[in-house]
């Protein structure tokens, strides 16, 4: 555990069915990809680019590989004052976010989170850097976090 | 909080607006007619002259044998013109209460803006070189967003200098509001020059002083606004000149050695060479020439940036609008300890080219002591910070040169980011302006200890982070950057 990654604790997971999600949103355009990249050595008659389809395949067997543990290191705290969130596991990136700042609060259901369930949150702040987007919860839970941050947002409220 | 301009009711725009919106194009076309049909007017008028020689061009011909119906035509097309730039001008309206700023226009498709005056981010009072030439303005009132400005162009000059009064004493919730209304009564915001006379009687008297209120306007577009003694920068047109030359200096002098040994061996390079070098000087005259007449004080309603020799810019930033500020200084203004001073703020920071750089940069170079002034206007008595917390030896291999002066400190208002060796930079970050404030690491970074720190602020030239320091300082900064917000938020 690195100083970056321990930088806060108890963190609240997003739902383990998030997993099947972000596997859904990997496998389907690197089916396409690699689909067409066979395309090329076959369309050619060429035999070594055969690697193009083979790195392809690599990349995303790697990636679904790695799946399990991203979800897993995606977490979100809610503090007295402030909505800390983290990810990565490569790149470990930890947002504080003071609810005073936030501007909205966005749930978004795209159709395969829909078809598990899920939604995300997003936060959003007068700077474009924050991207905080809590993806993979239960809709209840994500209306639910939703009305509460709005709630906390408004009584913490600050000036531009 | 009354000025005599915010009355709640509908006023129309500067009446030359339509000229003004379309004269250059409008001129353009009758410099293009001209050019295409001079033997057709010189045929006219000094037909005999020349002798009746038949055209070859049939067009021209068609044209002098039908010349009352293309008459007419042109009379016809001038008079739509004409008729529907009146309706436009009379469709396009504004109003200012104690709350809103709006505008309302078109004629065939509506378009009705508001704004609230509480959320105003800045005015700009901008006179491009042809309107200025009429006495015209255009007011720019900015809201927080990237597209959120109230634009009336054109205002009458005046008129722009006591609406941007009217409109920064009723935004501010200041105290000072007040003395800002009584200090605009105590001293008129019109026109009041050397040059202008006393006495106002007779036709001709009053002719000859609009002819005066315009020249002064003209010489002096300032704003005659109380201005508090010792905060004035200005600056001297040759350092500007020098300042510019340096940093573009070596990308100008490759350029035109460029120039010259194509013009000697390849002559015909020169058509890639000439535009080339047109464009690098054009960019660096247009900047020079766009800070010259520089400005910036402080007024009762906030920070008045002034600058431009022929169309002029004047902006104000009501107090606690910057989100983040930038000292930098490029590597061959060193010698002269000069530095630049660029700015976040929450308006138009996303906007239309060229001018979106203007906008943010606050002092385009100065010294030291002008550096600080100017910082000191926006963040008032602040002083660098003696003591940095910076990387530790072993960012030396991702910070060659800067790995002692990368760092950050802290003052009771804000947190002080400094990064670079040769191009130096210092960035400074109004703690209550924090929106929030992210850590990272990568692998490569990991395996060294290290970390990133980002503070996000509003989109804007100035992106406050440092790189590279201890992951322990990093977590500490990130966490006391979070906690001191939350204080400064209250």
């Amino acid at each position: 555990m690195t100083a970056v990654a321990a930088a806060g604790q108890e963190w609240q997971r997003v739902s383990p069915r998030y997993v099947w999600v972000d596997l859904i949103t990997v496998l389907i355009p690197g089916a396409i990809v690699t689909g067409g990249l066979t395309a090329v050595p076959l369309a050619s008659r060429i035999a070594w680019l055969w690697l193009l389809p083979a790195a392809a395949l690599v990349i995303v067997v790697l990636l679904l590989a790695f799946t399990p543990r991203r979800v897993r290191a995606i977490g979100y705290r809610l503090r007295e004052d402030d909505l800390v969130f983290r990810r990565g596991i490569m790149w470990h990136r930890v947002i504080a976010v003071p609810y005073g700042r936030m501007q909205l609060v966005d749930v978004n259901r795209g159709p395969i989170a829909r078809a598990f369930g899920l939604a995300e949150l997003k936060f959003v702040t007068a700077a474009v850097a924050t991207g905080v987007v809590i993806p993979g919860l239960p809709e209840a839970d994500a209306e639910a976090l939703r009305d509460q941050l709005v709630a906390l947002a408004e009584s913490r409220r600050a000036a531009l | 909080m009354t000025s005599p301009v915010i009355d709640g009711e509908w006023h129309r725009l500067h009446p030359a607006t339509p000229f003004l919106r379309g004269g250059i194009v409008v001129i353009a076309i009758i410099g293009y007619l001209v050019v295409q049909f001079r033997d057709f007017f010189i045929g006219i008028f000094i037909g005999s002259v020349a002798g009746r020689e038949p055209h070859a061009d049939p067009f021209t011909r068609w044209l002098l044998e039908h010349s009352v119906l293309a008459l007419l035509i042109v009379l016809g097309v001038l008079v739509a013109i004409v008729g529907f730039g009146w309706l436009s001008w009379r469709m396009h309206a504004y109003r200012v209460t104690d709350e809103l700023v709006e505008e309302r226009e078109g004629v065939i498709w509506r378009r009705h803006r508001r704004g609230r005056l509480d959320r105003v981010q800045g005015v700009d009072i901008v006179r491009p070189l042809f309107p200025r030439l009429f006495g015209a303005a255009r007011l720019e009132i900015s809201m927080a967003g990237s597209d959120g400005s109230i634009r009336l162009s054109y205002v009458a000059s005046a008129r722009a200098d006591e609406l941007r009064a009217g409109i920064l004493a009723a935004a501010s919730l200041r105290r000072r509001a007040e003395q800002a209304a009584s200090a605009e009564g105590a001293a008129p915001l019109a026109v009041p020059g050397p040059l202008h006379p006393r006495d106002t009687g007779g036709a001709t008297s009053r002719l000859q002083d609009a002819i005066v209120a315009r020249a002064n306007e003209f010489l002096a577009p300032e704003l005659r606004e109380p201005v508090d003694a010792g905060s004035l920068v200005t600056m001297h047109p040759g350092r500007l000149v020098g300042a510019i030359g340096l940093r573009f200096g070596a990308m100008m002098l490759v350029v035109l050695a460029g120039a010259i040994v194509a013009a000697f061996y390849r002559p015909e390079l020169l058509f890639v060479v000439i535009p080339i070098l047109i464009g690098v000087y054009g960019f660096a005259a247009r900047e020079v020439l766009r800070s010259l007449q520089y400005s910036i004080a402080l007024t009762p309603d906030g920070i008045r940036v002034g600058y431009g020799l022929l169309s002029t810019t004047n902006e104000t930033l009501p107090p606690g609008r910057v989100h983040a500020i930038e000292l930098s200084q490029p590597l061959f203004w060193r010698p002269f300890g000069w530095w630049r001073v660029r700015i976040n703020r929450a308006s138009a920071s996303i906007r239309d080219g060229g001018a979106a750089q203007a906008n943010t940069t606050i002092l385009p170079v100065g010294t030291i002591e002008e550096t600080l002034r100017v910082v000191g206007l926006i963040l008032p008595d602040w002083s660098e910070p003696p003591v940095f917390t910076t990387s530790p030896a072993r960012a030396r291999w991702l910070r060659w040169f800067s790995w002692r002066l990368n760092g950050f400190a802290f003052d009771d208002r804000a947190v002080v980011l400094r990064r670079g060796r040769f191009w130096r930079t210092l960035t400074v970050v109004p703690l209550a302006r924090v929106q929030s404030v992210g850590v990272e690491d990568g692998p490569l970074t990991r395996a060294l200890r290290l970390a990133r720190v980002d503070v996000h602020t509003v989109v804007g030239v100035v992106r406050p982070r440092v790189g590279a320091l201890d992951a322990d300082d990093a977590v500490g900064l990130w966490r006391d950057v979070e906690s001191r917000t939350l204080g400064a938020m209250t």
